[in-house]
């Protein structure tokens, strides 16, 4: 099978380059990631990020041919070759496929991302209703893999100001947790032209989220919210 | 509301949009159903109190529209403060005197 990589170290290279591999593949090699480990192999120089290997940390996402998804769960035989694998688009490439994420977690931080609660803790844990924590589905599954944010045009156009389709879609998981007391601080927060405003609904994050979550349906309700509370 | 959060943007947005599709809607409609066919009768159809309002109405609410749509490229593509007060404040005159000639052109034929 045909891979197009994108290569690019710092240390050596004043731009980034193409690298072209044929790899022969086992019957066992079925997702992305087990060809970048056999191409790895092949050639030790190529730089990615991995863990989990099934679809649940995020840290192998990347551009596959021209869509942001995670290798380890992308069939080779869904794609069509050469396989071209790009770092996420718009972040800080440090080396190959590997991006700097600073500024995606500074904005993830930045919405308080856990329960702020101080009234005084129950004998045993805050308890939900089945109805509250439903509220809560759709949400809580993100991983913050970085696949939204990273293939967001509102992101690319102003990404140290606004948030991001993951850190939106974080921000109303929490305002939306019936243990959580900080919503008010929270929406206040969010009511900002550049933080929350600059989504258009463009829904590439829900297009390619590796966990068929909907951040652009957040971000409208948290809108909403917004609105509701100052009618 | 709080003017400058982005929301009121939003929420006229979006109201301008339903009075865009509403209006042009019953405009098609009315205009499909027996159009007018010559420049005498586009006149009388134009002079009604009721065409003349609901063209004031899409008027308004397109230039609103496009204002919050041509304010949001700026924001976005426009990054340094004097250029981006500058393209803004030439948007919103170009808006303006469109939206006072079109304002004129219906009242004529109105009154």
């Amino acid at each position: 099978m045909r891979f197009k990589v994108y290569r690019f170290d710092p240390e050596r290279h004043t731009k980034p380059q193409w690298q072209s591999y044929d790899l022969r593949l086992e019957p066992s090699d079925r997702m992305v990631l087990d060809a970048l480990v056999r191409l790895k192999a092949q050639d030790d120089s190529i730089a990615f990020r991995r863990s989990c290997r099934e679809g649940v940390c995020g840290s192998d996402a990347m551009n596959i041919n021209g869509r942001n998804a995670l290798a380890c769960i992308t069939r080779l035989a869904d794609l069509a070759e050469p396989v071209t694998l790009a770092p996420l688009p718009s972040f800080p490439v440090i080396r190959d496929l590997i991006v700097d994420m600073t500024q995606f977690f500074a904005h993830y931080h930045a919405i308080k991302p856990y329960v702020t609660n101080d009234e005084p803790p129950p004998e045993r844990e805050r308890l939900q209703s089945p109805e509250e924590r439903d509220r809560l589905n759709g949400l809580y599954e993100c991983i913050l893999c970085a696949c939204c944010t990273s293939f967001c045009p509102p992101s690319w156009w102003n990404p140290d100001k606004y948030l991001g389709p993951a850190a939106l879609l974080q921000a109303q998981r929490f305002i939306v947790d019936s243990r959580d007391r900080a919503a008010p601080q929270r929406l206040d927060f969010l009511d900002d032209v550049y933080k929350l405003y600059r989504c258009r609904t463009i829904m590439n994050c829900a297009e390619v989220c590796p966990k068929d979550l909907n951040p652009a349906q957040a971000i409208e309700r948290i809108k909403i919210a917004l609105l509701r509370r100052s009618a | 509301m709080r003017i400058f959060t982005g929301q009121r943007a939003f929420v006229l947005q979006r109201i301008s949009a339903l009075v865009l599709l509403a209006c042009l809607t019953a405009m098609a409609l009315r205009l499909a159903i027996g159009p007018p066919v010559t420049f005498a009768q586009w006149q009388t159809w134009m002079a009604q109190p009721l065409a003349a309002s609901a063209l004031l109405l899409v008027a308004a609410a397109l230039f609103i529209h496009a204002w919050v749509g041509m304010r949001d490229v700026v924001l976005d593509y426009v990054q340094p403060l004097a250029l981006r007060l500058t393209v803004m404040a030439l948007v919103a005159a170009g808006l303006s005197v469109l939206a006072a000639w079109t304002g004129f052109i219906v009242l004529a034929h109105a009154l």
